[in-house]
């Protein structure tokens, strides 16, 4: 294969153990919080509030039934599946064309041009919340998946420009050349030749635009009611100012979190090579 | 446009890749984004605003009164915003560097070779933090961080013997949010920089391997460059996502105690949704995107080095 | 067969209501021309609302009306609603917390009720009887300069829960009278080995200014405002009140600061401190031995004098129809309002798990002795502040600045003194910019 530069594998060195442990700080550290969630999703309230934190305890489903029946958990993860997967699958058919032209073609103003795409995601939606809620109204598009999709657009496309684009750069020139020489018209060189060597980098910034469409809060709060509820918009209906019903709660955040996980641990063996991000100067 | 033959028949080509994607940008992004700067220029208090119908089908009208620049000055004089705005890059200045430094300790890990098997799972795990819901985060923290049943508070107790109120405290609190920040962030740079050291030939670092054994020789000499646009990328992002980052601190800690863990973002969501002023709330927020933008430009100039 | 018996029972209940109200107004014969009708409108996740929401099929059924309900948590409701209103949006009832009431009634976005009885003569319960609401939450959640928007229907009062046991091992046999005593008899003696005698919710946000600060402006006699609405808070009384409040950190749990509602009623159900001051409605919870260790030692009495007397918190919701609905909905929703907060209903949905803020209800002594907070919250309502926190527009501004300077002074980052100079400067700031100070604008609060 040409993709360039892959390392190859292990030079034969023996087991170190100073190595080995690092690795598995870095792996303890970064699952703990989670196991952590999990567990106490399984928790009655009391055991949860006990100064000792109980390692051992009678693991019980209730949480999980509360969060099903009374949260409606399950409508708002489909509507956010939806929602997330619709997002990804348009910001890379828009985004990676981009990418290409911004890698391979030379015009005026190209860095400028990428700079404006990374700029859109420097936006605040604390500000844009408003008109984008005065536009969803004007076009009966409130509480809809549809508007949540289009706005999420906003800064999935530019993650997947800054992705992609790097991703087509490092694919050597040459290929391109000789396609030409073959009678390839540059939409068959993108899409034949480019689009399959860059698949690493399409996968992550498919990987990335699914975790930030999954993740937004601020403005499906605002723009959802019922109908297109997203799943974070659930895991915060406990801030009633009230109780927190710690496990319930973390019943929820276990339910919304781990279907983005799963996709993207699926996904993650591509995060090797395709998440080599650059700037255009 | 005047260019040669061949560079325009390439700028043709270009147009119909870049087209799509920048119409639906300017069809759904460019919109609000002039609604908001108009908006800053009024006294614009949503309560006291009506709406006249819509010029166009499109672009609602308000009865706002038109307030020139009084809203930008407003805030330049306004000693709170200033507070959030310096508490937002003392975080940043905290919580970048950590990341970086972290993950490219971790991306150095990664890299090296043995231990292949447990180096999958390491790469496995570093996706979760950052996949997990900003939301969820923010109440994580506040469980485990909790001064009476929070775990983290009672390894802390075995060690030391003392049981610190994490989110009470003002400096503990902030320090709480940061670690937060970093445990969620810290994998996200650690593959942006492993994926750049993969970017390294061999032969040349095979070849540096000889000459010396010194890794940290190795890192500043050969592999550097290559981790350059990685690490501008994450400054970027990070920068500009710290300026808008709400969730996670918002749930922890509300702000609080007083104002110690408001950052910038909190304080315009609460000037922009709590006392309903969206003309100031507007105006804060299009200063922060001048920042976002000149602090990336400022990244891309002085850290950025093509290969 | 088990339709006939519903017949029967739907037979009964009807013949009863016929009964109670004496002419021949029904609700199935009002809401005849309503059928098929929605109405939206946003509920909490509380007892209230969970009550309600079991309430509903039977409204639904005689009625033929759909009653939209959308959960949200309570910090984000006011933002949805007032994005809805000024947006004309779809939603046909507020909700509206007793300090939103100026802001909603102000902006015109809630109907009085006058106009309602006046236009929908025909669907006004002839026994819908304002004077049977308590007159302090008819004033203080549904009235604005004299005139009445709202109905109650989500009510609170600050209690006094504590812990009996704890109380008679240090030899009291009887909660505290006043703060003074709370602080200078109780404190000493339930405050060793690691337990505390008292714990306030303190956290920044609502519960920082409502829950925490404005608790010790009231009873000292001291107030937010002065007649001219200037702030007052460096006057003696309101200085003596939160010196009070900081004198108190010696009794409580270190850290109170961070305690939300849920850290301060946990406090008290897993018995590590022996008092709180909280809202009514944590009666359940506190109740509930799935979430309590001290159910059979749980004391409740209304909360503590102060010097001017016991002025507790007070807070609560009233449902309003909103103005932007058009006739039909507007018809349905003051439909909906008043049987939910009818005399009629009252019993059932504090057997649901509500608090009616109907007089009558309580009248009734055997179902008064099945809940043990009736008692003291009705003699709490005898003598509340209906502006305890002001209902005028500004307030959510106002408590953003107490919240954040009442933690500060809490956590010493600044002294009394100073905190209060800032509140009053920035208070002061808000309230000249919402011309307050230029005669133009009444001074209601």
């Amino acid at each position: 294969m040409t993709s360039p530069k892959s390392k190859a594998g292990s030079t034969g060195q023996g087991f170190n153990v100073g190595h080995f442990i690092l690795l598995l700080v870095i792996v303890v550290v970064c699952v703990f919080p989670f196991y952590w969630m999990v567990t106490t999703s399984f928790k009655e309230q009391g055991a949860i509030l006990s100064s000792t934190p109980q390692i051992i305890f009678r693991p019980t489903l209730g949480n999980y039934t509360t969060a099903f029946q009374k949260f409606d958990i399950g409508a708002s993860l489909i509507n956010s599946l939806i929602v997330a997967l619709s997002t990804t699958a348009i910001s890379l058919i828009l985004g990676a064309p981009a990418a290409y032209a911004i890698a391979r073609f030379e015009f005026k103003g190209k860095r400028d041009l990428w700079f404006w795409f990374i700029s859109n995601r420097m936006i605040s939606p604390i500000v844009v919340a408003l008109p984008f809620f005065l536009i969803a109204r004007q076009f009966h598009l409130l509480d809809t998946q549809l508007v949540l999709i289009l706005i999420y657009l906003t800064f999935n496309v530019p993650i997947v420009v800054w992705i992609c684009a790097d991703q087509f750069r490092n694919i050597p020139k040459e290929l391109d050349e000789a396609a030409t020489l073959e009678g390839y018209n540059s939409f068959a060189i993108f899409w034949r030749i480019a689009l399959p060597l860059a698949a690493p980098g399409i996968a992550v910034s498919a990987i990335f635009s699914f975790i930030f469409s999954w993740n937004e809060l601020l403005y499906a709060l605002v723009l959802t009611r019922t109908n297109a509820k997203t799943a974070p918009v659930v895991a915060t209906s406990f801030l009633s100012g009230y109780e927190l019903p710690w496990g319930q709660i973390m019943a929820t955040g276990t339910l919304v979190a781990l279907p983005v996980i799963i996709f993207s641990i699926i996904v993650s063996r591509q995060l090797v090579r395709g998440l080599t991000m650059g700037a255009i100067k | 446009m005047s260019v040669d033959k061949s560079k325009r028949t390439y700028s043709t080509g270009a147009f119909f890749f870049l087209a799509p994607a920048v119409a639906v940008l300017l069809a759904v992004g460019i919109f609000p984004l002039i609604f908001a700067v108009g908006v800053s220029f009024h006294q614009f208090l949503l309560p006291k605003v009506h709406w006249h119908g819509n010029f166009l089908g499109v672009w609602p009208i308000y009865d706002a009164p038109l307030s020139w620049f009084q809203n930008y000055i407003s805030i330049f004089q306004d000693d709170s915003f200033r507070d959030a705005l310096s508490r937002t890059f003392l975080f940043l200045i905290i919580v970048l560097p950590c990341e970086l430094v972290l993950g490219l300790a971790i991306a150095l890990l990664l890299h090296k070779p043995g231990n292949e098997l447990l180096k999958k799972i390491c790469r496995v795990a570093l996706v979760i933090p950052m996949a997990t819901t900003f939301a969820v985060v923010g109440l994580m923290g506040r469980l485990m961080f909790d001064a009476n049943y929070g775990i983290l508070n009672y390894l802390w107790s075995l060690i030391f013997r003392s049981r610190p109120n994490w989110l009470a405290d003002p400096n503990l609190a902030f320090f709480s949010i940061s670690i937060m920040e970093v445990w969620q962030w810290t994998p996200f740079c650690a593959l942006v920089l492993f994926s750049s050291l993969t970017m390294v030939p061999l032969e040349i670092e095979e070849a540096a391997k000889l000459e010396t054994a010194k890794w940290w020789q190795i890192l500043w000499r050969v592999q550097l460059p290559f981790l350059l646009p990685g690490i501008t990328a994450i400054l970027i992002l990070r920068t500009a996502d710290i300026l808008k980052l709400f969730d996670v601190v918002y749930i922890m800690t509300k702000g609080g105690p007083g104002s110690a863990t408001e950052l910038i973002s909190l304080f315009v969501q609460r000037i922009g949704f709590r006392a309903f002023d969206q003309g100031i709330a507007s105006a804060q927020a299009i200063v922060l995107l001048i920042i976002a933008t000149l602090l990336s430009r400022f990244y891309i100039k002085f850290v950025y080095k093509e290969i | 067969m088990s339709k006939l018996f519903c017949t029967l029972c739907a037979g009964i209940t009807f013949s009863c209501l016929g009964l109670s109200v004496a002419e021949a107004w029904s609700l199935e014969e009002a809401a005849k021309d309503y059928k098929g009708t929605e109405i939206k409108v946003i509920f909490l996740d509380r007892p209230g609302y969970r009550a309600t929401i079991k309430m509903l099929p039977e409204f639904e059924q005689k009625t033929g009306i759909k009653v939209a309900y959308e959960i949200v948590p309570y910090e984000s409701t006011r933002e949805k609603e007032v994005l809805d209103f000024s947006a004309q949006g779809d939603l046909t009832i507020a909700l509206v917390d007793l300090v939103w009431l100026g802001e909603f009634a102000e902006s015109g976005w809630i109907v009085p009720i006058d106009e309602l009885q006046k236009k929908f003569a025909n669907l006004t319960d002839p026994d819908l009887d304002l004077n049977d609401f308590f007159p302090l939450l008819l004033n203080a959640f549904g009235t604005w300069n004299n005139t009445v928007y709202g109905l109650p229907f989500d009510n609170y009062s600050g209690l006094l829960y504590y812990n009996k046991e704890m109380l008679k091992q240090a030899g009291f046999d009887k909660p505290p009278e006043t703060w003074d005593d709370l602080l200078n008899v109780y404190g000493p003696k339930l405050t060793k080995g690691g337990k505390y005698a008292f714990a306030l919710q303190s956290r920044r946000g609502e519960t920082q200014s409502c829950d925490s600060f404005m608790r010790f402006i009231w009873p000292w006699g001291g107030s937010l405002l002065d007649a001219k609405f200037k702030p007052n808070l460096m006057s003696a009384k309101d200085q003596e009140g939160l010196d009070f409040r900081q004198k108190l950190e010696k009794i409580m749990p270190p850290g109170i600061v961070d305690f939300d509602h849920n850290e301060a009623v946990n406090a008290l159900a897993q018995g590590q401190v022996a008092m709180i001051t909280e809202w009514s409605a944590f009666y359940s919870t506190l109740a509930d031995p799935k979430t309590s260790k001290i159910v059979n030692d749980l004391g409740i009495a209304p909360e503590p004098k102060g010097p001017d007397g016991r002025k507790p918190a007070l807070g609560g919701f009233s449902l309003a129809v909103t103005t932007q609905a058009d006739d039909k909905k507007k018809g349905a929703a003051w439909l909906f309002i008043e049987w939910v907060t009818s005399k009629a209903k009252a019993k059932e949905y504090v057997e649901n798990g509500g608090v009616s803020g109907r007089q009558s209800t309580y009248q009734d002594k055997d179902f008064v002795a099945k809940y043990p907070f009736v008692s003291p919250m009705v003699e709490s309502w005898k003598q509340g502040v209906p502006e305890f926190r002001p209902r005028f527009p500004e307030w959510p501004q106002l408590s953003e600045i107490i919240a954040e300077w009442g933690t500060k002074m809490m956590d010493g980052q600044t002294t009394v003194k100073q905190g209060s100079e800032e509140i009053d400067k920035r208070v002061q700031d808000v309230l000249k910019k919402a011309g307050y100070y230029d005669g133009k604008k009444t001074l209601a609060q």
